[in-house]
């Protein structure tokens, strides 16, 4: 028999197709498939927990479950790190028909993912002798570099509001929760920046222009273009202090042709 | 760097981190998921670093698919290489399994020990993915024997011939799982497990043996799983002194992956691993 054949038959097995050659018959076939079937589900199930901690507290575990099964049927695994997968989640949670009572579960699946590859990110210390580029050199020919790992999230849901709240125990969280719950009755968006403190990544509100800025360098541009997307409300030297002290810039680029 | 009388290791997990750090009991070695360390950088990065400034570390893959006909992921193979430049490990190891088959959309990747047929086609699958791997790595692999839930009916080869011509043809040696030979036979029926498992371990040529790994196993309703969830039984210890007997002083590593215990319980296996070395 083909082999590659064989393989793809025992994969397809595993979603429920029918398979022959086997040695175990009947029950106990059956009951080796769902051993296989079992622990992938499992995996799927520790994998999302480990990556979307918010999505899981917000559906419950039972649900969650349910949801990460059902995943990883649509969007099996491509390597052999589940540690990298999920990257899909947040777009096929907003997409779920079930779901559409929950409309901000997507962009809170965003935000818990970009925490989990910030986690997960190259370690890097702050290049400090670039930043003397910022004297000597033209800003349209200059780009800020921000650690690895860092994202910005924009939604028009609380998401960093949603993502405290489930940080917060006892009446601290019943706080927070009202809060969010006033803040979703009025759609009213939030912009979280996703930095790395120490090993831990952490959410950070942005007011919005701060966000353009943080949007403009995390595309690449020139810190003129940045500046200018930025616009007048952004206060440039009070954001660098802040990003050195924090450890949230890498460095400052020259731009060559 | 602490070293063990004798060598035995440990499966170094989560929840042993910090105890283990700050303690440092005398181990030969500590072993890791390769995969769990795939990521850029990160604590779980750092840790690795810290151990391996006290201990050997042996990297055993649970994710290379090494059995797969549809080949090996260049972006496995490129994560595995960078961990093995960061951690220059002891000793490489990976399964005897596929995980990597063409779906609806492209080839998937199971994230599981799926079995393999022993049979000459998946003998010369086997053969070239791992001479792969071990060019790319200029190092030698040791490949573990599955424990299996289901087999294929027209497997030609046995399994310790399988492995012995794997060995002979590729350079790689075995890493033989004692606690899988038995879920193995315990699941096929076999009248004498104990027997059956001693007649597989003397069936093995000698020398190709480079780690023996125990675990504990369950029982669930009609089938053995090897879960890593328990104490290593008293028929595997006791296969585990037969391996020993045969193959010489060969390093054993102690697996709990499941409701992971107190360290103090996992370092009594590795101590009872130790007196079996003698």
């Amino acid at each position: 028999m083909d082999e590659l054949q064989r393989q793809q038959d025992l994969l397809r097995a595993l979603s429920g197709g029918a398979i022959a050659g086997l040695r175990e018959q009947g029950a106990r076939a059956a009951r080796g498939l769902e051993a296989y079937r079992a622990n992938a589900e499992a995996g799927a199930e520790r994998a999302l927990a480990a990556a979307f901690a918010t999505v899981q507290a917000l559906v419950g575990a039972d649900d969650f479950r349910r949801l990460a099964r059902e995943f990883w049927h649509a969007h099996p695994p491509r390597h052999g790190d589940l540690g990298d997968w999920g990257e899909a989640f947040p777009a096929w949670l907003a997409a779920h028909a079930a779901l559409a009572p929950w409309p901000y579960l997507g962009d809170s699946a965003r935000l818990d993912f970009a925490l989990h590859r910030s986690e997960r990110a190259a370690d890097a210390v702050l290049d400090a002798a670039s930043l003397s580029l910022l004297e000597s050199t033209d800003p349209s020919r200059l780009r800020m570099v921000l650690m690895p790992g860092t994202a910005l999230i924009r939604s028009r849901w609380p998401i960093v509001g949603i993502h405290r709240a489930h940080q917060l125990a006892g009446e601290a969280a019943e706080h927070a929760f009202a809060e969010v719950r006033e803040a979703i009755e009025r759609s009213r968006g939030e912009d979280a920046l996703v930095v790395r403190d120490g090993w831990r990544a952490v959410v950070v509100p942005l007011p919005p222009a701060d966000a353009r800025w943080t949007e403009s360098l995390l595309a690449g541009a020139a810190l003129a273009d940045s500046l200018e997307h930025a616009g007048a409300d952004f206060d440039f030297a009070a954001w660098l202090a802040s990003a050195i002290r924090q450890a949230w810039l890498k460095g400052v680029l020259a731009i060559h042709d | 760097m602490s070293s063990g009388r004798h060598d035995v290791g440990i499966g170094l997990r989560q929840p042993h981190y910090a105890e283990l750090l700050n303690t440092t009991p005398p181990l030969g070695f500590v072993e890791v998921h390769s995969e769990n360390f795939f990521a850029d950088g990160g604590a779980a990065l750092a840790v690795l670093h810290q151990a391996r400034a006290h201990y050997p570390v042996s990297l055993h893959g649970v994710g290379l698919a090494l059995g797969s006909a549809a080949g090996l992921d260049p972006w496995h193979l490129d994560r595995l290489q960078r961990l093995v430049d960061r951690i220059e490990p002891l000793r490489v190891s990976d399964h005897a399994c596929f995980a990597r088959a063409p779906g609806p959309v492209g080839v998937v990747h199971a994230n599981d020990l799926l079995p393999i047929a022993f049979t000459e086609p998946a003998l010369a699958v086997m053969a070239a993915n791992v001479s792969q791997v071990q060019d790319r790595l200029r190092r030698p692999l040791l490949i573990e024997n599955l424990s299996a839930y289901v087999s294929f009916t027209d497997d030609a080869v046995s399994e310790p011939e399988f492995f012995a011509r794997l060995c002979r043809r590729t350079g790689c040696g075995l890493l033989l799982d004692v606690n899988n030979l038995m879920v193995n036979a315990l699941n096929a029926g076999e009248p004498d497990p104990l027997q059956a498992c001693r007649a597989f371990i003397d069936a093995l040529p000698i020398g190709i043996v480079g780690e023996l790994h125990v675990a504990g196993y369950c029982e669930a309703d009609t089938i053995v799983i090897d879960d890593h969830g328990s104490h290593v039984r008293p028929a595997v210890w006791a296969l585990c002194a037969h391996a020993l007997r045969r193959f010489g002083p060969v390093p054993v590593l102690v697996e709990w992956d499941t409701d992971v215990p107190a360290l103090d319980v996992l370092l009594g296996e590795a101590a009872h691993a130790a007196s079996l070395h003698g």
